[in-house]
């Protein structure tokens, strides 16, 4: 009796060691995988009509899309490089729109899409709900949708290749 | 005059004291960050680059004998924001600077608070324009929030890194637990 007792409590404690090696390690990996397939989106993107270009980085763990390239960079009236004249808050409407981050606060999630964030419209002030889903590494859909996503609308951004030195 | 019955009206009632009573007074109080080291990274290209720095408030070190465990942040602007060069290189080639604050949180949104653009030539440092509608007061009750700089360049920067440092003062209000 006493013999098979040791056999289990010996089974137990093997196991017991398995699970406190397997936990941690499955949980580290988890984490691992979703902050590399998250940084998939990192990079710098071009929407369906070509005027702007869009480079996501993340910040802590959301991601964000600034405007870093415009086809036309100047206002044609004054000359001088176009600001976010459009902005609802009066006292911003002197910041750079190149720079500006059109895309704010998405957070990746498990079925492989960025959500929760917002992406704002230059041209009208109007900052929209937004969906980020990766048709393929070079292909995004945009979703911008006030209330219900199924009324909104989606623009096909491509990757561009950065430069290199 | 058609009178309300008490089922009508008491539950407001006991709703309204029930908030009063929770709710502490509220106290204004300056909270200044000096020095944050803003790191871009190189290379760095022709436009907009981004500095962030990880920052954790520590309003009962900064409040001292005035806080009081169990403080909430009701609300926090910022009330001046202040940029100057941390390396040799000074403002060269930079076109504007925006400040804008940022949490972890899905709840809480990433606010613009102020800016220079253009920025005046021949500075060593320079004062950004405040927006004081920015309302700071979700990022600053969070246990840590992210200070980022936006730094337009005219040109390419292929080697090193630069570096700003900021200097800011929020005004934060705090409410104190009845």
């Amino acid at each position: 009796m006493t013999r098979r007792l040791g056999i289990w409590a010996a089974m137990a404690v093997i196991a017991l060691g398995m699970l406190s090696f397997e936990l941690p390690s499955e949980i580290n990996s988890d984490v691992l995988a979703q902050k590399t397939a998250g940084d998939e989106l990192l990079g710098v993107w071009e929407p369906s009509n070509g005027r702007a270009r869009v480079k996501i980085d993340r910040i802590g763990t959301k991601y964000y899309g600034r405007i870093v390239w415009l086809l036309e960079p100047n206002d044609p009236e004054t000359g001088e490089p176009k600001t976010d004249i459009n902005n609802p808050d009066a006292a911003l409407q002197d910041v750079p729109l190149k720079g500006y981050r059109m895309l704010k606060d998405f957070v990746f999630q498990e079925d492989g899409t960025w959500t929760e964030g917002t992406i704002y419209d230059p041209l009208s002030g109007s900052t929209y709900n937004c969906v980020i889903k990766m048709t393929d590494e070079n292909t995004l859909d945009i979703r911008g949708y006030i209330g219900v996503q199924a009324l909104g609308r989606t623009d096909v951004w491509k990757r561009l290749a950065m430069p290199k030195r | 005059m058609q009178h309300l019955r008490p089922q009508t009206w008491l539950p407001f009632v006991i709703f309204s004291l029930a908030f009063i009573g929770c709710s502490g007074p509220e106290t204004v109080h300056e909270y200044k960050v000096e020095n944050l080291e803003i790191v871009l990274a190189g290379p760095l290209f022709e436009g907009p680059n981004a500095g962030q720095f990880e920052l954790t408030l520590d309003i009962p070190g900064a409040l001292g004998d005035a806080y009081a465990p169990g403080m909430k942040v009701a609300d926090a602007r910022l009330q001046r924001a202040e940029v100057s060069a941390g390396d040799s290189l000074g403002f060269a080639q930079v076109r504007s600077f925006v400040l804008s604050f940022a949490s972890d949180n899905e709840a809480v949104a990433m606010e613009e608070a102020a800016f220079v653009n253009p920025l005046p030539e021949g500075l060593e440092r320079v004062a950004l324009n405040v927006a004081p509608e920015a309302e700071l007061g979700p990022h600053a009750a969070e246990e840590k929030l992210y200070v980022v700089l936006d730094v337009d360049l005219s040109e390419d920067f292929w080697d090193g890194d630069r570096l700003f440092l900021l200097n800011f003062e929020l005004s934060l209000t705090l409410q104190s637990k009845r």
